[in-house]
């Protein structure tokens, strides 16, 4: 077995489970430096979640078992999830033909569950939320499919490593679909973490939301567990925009800091926008999450046009 | 092939001896006993199909039928199986959901009559070669279907669907007619295996037998624009006569494209397309218009139309397969839409069942009155929730293995060295992910409205327990069924290779094999992961409050605040606001002190009311003329009628 892999696939286990904390802690700490405070400590995040761990918890009188297995579904879900993505040197740890088929079925899993505890609560706000969540997925994932469909197209190859090599090899197009690839899978990740302009996390103002609400009445271990998933699902999103432009054919010892720095430069964008821009109105996200379905039929009119010609 | 006809003899014999039954109770369960020892002999039969290959049996019936040959081949057996099994299950089923109408006082003679008699006739549809024959048989199972749907015959509506779908299965038959008057003249034989060699040999017969075989069946399995009948008669039927019809019947319309197609061999290109294209969209629809829906049942409707869809897209990739000489993807393409077949049969039928065990306890099919049942009727619940992940296509369910054969078909087929193929490949691709989150959004909408949160009216709050052993029993088993092909992906694509080997035969496999192991690892791995980890939570947490749920502050939340269906479902459907016709009912408050208001939406069938509705308006108005010559004397009827045969005879004799 290739060493690489298996020295990757072990950082790829810890990264999944440490590097949300950081990452979050990256991004409020950037906020805190465009808002000229000083912040809290990138550990803080870390500490949050321990002490959430040790918490009691309020559960409302109208849920259900769903309720309770929900936090544990999404974070299994997201966990296996990041299996199949690649990550360190574009390797995942299972790495088999039809991955990201597989990547989206078992997140959608994790959303389906997410969505029904959010209305077993009976509550107003939490079906507001699951409802628009529901809604945006819809958008989103076959745009994502798009996308990922064309680099196989482009590349031939049913891995996840179809997302590599296509840098270096096809010259200004390349980089063209690379660039446009690079911005749907970044507004992905803006909805799918529910980060500023799409959703906010820090609100409490609950008409305007869209996933924090679905937690609203989440408390103790299981919002610590939510939150973490939340966190594991922003890496794994942001690995799959690290591996486009992460050339492939770096040395792999460079591939693992390259990995990290994206990461973390990726954080550092999503703080800055977060401090530059407001969130959007709930008419405006609709428009904002429509940018990535065009960008994906660009794409695949590209791949397409680079395939077979003018 | 003995067992077979022993089987499909002993549910005519079920058939016409139940009339002997006085109690409505035995006739039911007699009916149920001969059903599951005649699925016993036919399913002995098709496993050894299976086993031993191809079984064949010809009877010579004289001159008007030639020879009628029955066989079992492994795409016939496949059929036999499933037919049996589901069938089967929803006749255990019927015991129970029956009880409500016989303490009424119902007469279930008919009923009884017809459900094996439905068997029957769809057990032999399915093996019969000879096209007289199968028209004769494909036609007793529509009527016998007819007669199940219209089991509440005192309503309107109810006879108004059955209608419907009586007329639909007209035309329909006038297709099937048509195109096998068209093969036999062509073979000069009723035979199949004539049919076929004709079909090999001439191109532009095989395109129009396809096309005359897609419309003709395709209005029984409820492909768009032929779905119409589908969303009216499974809400007025019985809910097992709905699980039976939804998860097995409208599957005869599939068989029938998939022989005609077997018959073919190689079809040409602009089929598969077709086939792929109008399954894209038939999936969406179905999707699309599933959302709008609040009764239960209308909706699962739907969702067939959905399902059969996604089987057409594996056909649709199947035949394309062929045609670009890829057969791994045809391979795919045909085994991913048998394997769905049957996994739609398996959480279709499942879904209706749980449907109507909600419905049998709280008497209503109006999503938007229930609510907060999972706490009354657990095991239904889980049931209608198992059912909801397999429709959905989520992993670690039977829905999941068939459409992951879909896609990685797709995903192969892009690789094909044709424009076309890759264009068409890109739109099934996205359209099977938009169907998969379109499903989601549905499925926690109908099983949260319906089994979450707090009850919506007093005929959910009134439910006190759940239903009994004969509902939960095959429900139990569906879904049992449903997880055991999620989890085995690999052994249950050993089986579906060989009805897909009908139309394409290949050994090297190791790859999808493996494939569908670690698919297999990945799913258990997953449930037990779910499992451990919530055990665990289960031990380390600390101590848990319970309280009403956060409603900023204010804590006398009623269910009428409560999220509803249509709300739910609001922000999708007004985003493709040109897609539906909402119809609203308003009432708005009027005066200082407003006393009742209203509000009601409904989102129409676009096909219904801007198609079928102005043409039969057109028709109607056309035929109304004819109205003078009636004049309400018999006999002058009846001249008309010989009137009509004798200029008919006058033609035949100048044209022959």
């Amino acid at each position: 077995m290739d060493k690489n892999y298996i020295i990757s696939a072990l950082l790829n286990i810890i990264i999944l489970l440490i590097l949300p904390f950081f990452t979050i802690g990256i991004i409020k700490k950037t906020k805190a430096f465009f808002a000229g405070r000083k912040g809290v400590s990138i550990f803080q995040p870390l500490w949050d979640f321990l002490r959430l761990f040790k918490k009691g918890q309020v559960i409302s009188n109208t849920t259900s078992q769903i309720f309770k297995i929900a936090p544990v579904v999404v974070f299994a879900t997201t966990l296996f999830a990041g299996l199949f993505a690649p990550m360190i040197g574009c390797y995942s740890i299972i790495e088999i033909e039809g991955a990201f088929v597989i990547f989206s079925y078992i997140l959608g899993l994790g959303k389906f569950f997410s969505l029904i505890a959010a209305m077993d609560t009976g509550s107003s706000f939490e079906g507001m939320g699951a409802s628009r969540e529901a809604c945006f997925t819809t958008i989103i994932e076959p745009a994502f499919f798009i996308i990922l469909a064309s680099f196989i197209a482009l590349n031939g190859n049913l891995t996840f490593k179809s997302l590599t090599g296509l840098l270096n090899a096809s010259g200004g197009f390349g980089v063209l679909i690379i660039a446009l690839s690079v911005v749907s899978l970044f507004i992905m990740l803006i909805v799918e973490c529910a980060r500023v302009p799409f959703d906010d996390p820090t609100t409490h103002l609950e008409l305007t939301m869209v996933h924090e609400v679905m937690i609203l009445d989440n408390s103790g271990i299981d919002l610590g567990i939510l939150t973490w998933s939340a966190g594991m699902k922003m890496i794994i999103l942001a690995s799959l925009i690290t591996n486009l432009i992460i050339p492939s054919s770096l040395p792999f010892g460079l591939s693992i800091l390259a990995y990290i720095l994206s990461i973390v430069f990726i954080a550092l964008i999503i703080g800055v926008i977060e401090s530059a821009i407001a969130r959007f109105r709930m008419s405006h996200v609709f428009e904002f999450v429509f940018i990535m379905s065009s960008l994906a039929l660009v794409v695949a009119s590209l791949a397409v046009v680079k395939i077979y010609g003018v | 092939m003995e067992n077979y006809f022993i089987g499909v003899l002993l549910l005519l014999c079920a058939a016409i001896f139940s009339l002997l039954f006085k109690k409505q109770e035995l006739k039911l369960k007699f009916i149920t006993i001969m059903a599951l020892i005649a699925s016993g002999f036919c399913v002995y039969d098709a496993i050894s199909v299976f086993i031993y290959g191809k079984a064949e049996q010809i009877f010579n019936m004289g001159y008007i039928f030639q020879n009628a040959r029955f066989s079992l081949d492994y795409l016939s057996a496949f059929f036999v199986v499933f037919i049996s099994v589901m069938t089967s299950l929803a006749l255990i089923y019927s015991n129970g959901y029956l009880k409500q109408y016989i303490n009424k006082g119902k007469d279930l003679s008919a009923h009884c009559v017809f459900l094996p008699l439905l068997l029957a006739s769809m057990l032999g549809v399915v093996a019969v070669q000879n096209a007289l024959l199968f028209i004769i048989i494909w036609e007793l199972m529509s009527l016998s279907s007819f007669f199940l749907v219209i089991f509440e015959n005192d309503k309107k509506e109810v006879i108004q669907a059955g209608v419907k779908y009586l007329v639909f299965m007209h035309v329909s038959v006038v297709f099937i007619i048509l195109l096998f008057a068209i093969l036999s003249i062509n073979s000069s034989s009723l035979d199949f295996v004539q049919f076929s060699e004709v079909l090999k040999n001439n191109m532009t017969l095989a395109n129009v037998a396809f096309i005359l075989a897609f419309i003709g069946f395709g209005i029984k399995a409820g492909f768009v624009p032929f779905h119409n009948w589908l969303p009216d008669a499974h809400p007025a039927a019985p809910s097992h006569v709905s699980g039976i019809m939804s998860g097995v019947m409208i599957k005869t319309g599939i068989y029938g494209i998939l022989r005609i197609l077997a018959l073919i061999g190689i079809p040409c290109a602009q089929l598969g397309y077709f086939v792929l294209i109008i399954s894209v969209i038939s999936a969406l629809y179905g999707v699309l218009y599933a959302i709008g829906q609040h009764d239960l049942k209308r909706l699962l409707a739907y969702h067939s139309i959905e399902n059969i869809g996604i089987i057409g897209i594996g056909i649709g990739i199947g035949m394309l397969g062929l045609v670009y000489n890829a057969p791994l993807v045809a391979l795919l393409g045909f085994g991913g839409g048998i394997l769905h077949i049957l996994n739609h049969s398996i959480f279709k039928e499942l879904l209706f069942l749980a449907a109507g065990s909600v419905y049998v306890k709280t008497h209503t099919r109006d999503i938007e009155l229930l609510g907060g049942l999972i706490k009354k009727m657990p095991y239904s619940a889980i049931l209608f929730l198992t059912g909801s992940i397999a429709i959905c296509g989520l992993p670690p369910f039977n829905g999941f293995v068939s459409e992951f054969m879909i896609y990685f078909g797709m995903l192969k087929g892009l690789s094909v060295n044709n424009l076309f193929m890759l264009l068409v490949m890109l739109l099934g691709l996205s359209g099977l992910a938009l169907v998969g989150t379109l499903a989601v959004l549905c499925f926690t909408k109908a099983f949260s409205i319906v089994f979450l949160g707090e009850a919506r009216s007093e005929k959910a709050k009134n439910v006190e327990n759940d239903n009994g052993c004969s509902f939960i029993l095959p429900m139990s088993i569906l879904a049992c069924f449903s997880l055991l092909i999620g989890l085995f992906p690999k052994q249950i694509f050993d089986f579906i290779t060989k009805p897909a080997s009908i139309f394409i035969n290949i050994t090297e496999l190791n790859q999808i094999t493996s494939l569908m192991s670690a698919i297999s690892c990945v799913a258990i791995a997953l449930i037990l992961t779910v499992l451990v980890l919530y055990l665990i939570k289960i031990k380390i947490q600390n101590k848990t409050d319970k309280y009403s749920t956060w409603g900023c502050g204010y804590n006398k939340v009623t269910s009428k605040m409560e999220y509803s269906a249509s709300s739910y479902a609001e922000p999708f459907i007004s985003m493709l606001t040109p897609l539906f016709k909402k119809v609203s009912d308003i009432k708005k408050p009027k005066t200082i002190f407003p006393k009742d208001a209203h509000w009601e939406q409904h989102i129409e069938d676009v096909e219904e009311a801007y198609f079928i509705k102005p043409v039969m308006e057109h028709i109607e108005k056309f035929f109304a003329g004819f109205e003078k010559l009636q004049n309400g004397n018999i006999q002058q009827y009846i001249m008309y009628g010989l009137i009509f045969l004798f200029i008919s005879l006058v033609c035949v004799v100048a044209i022959g």
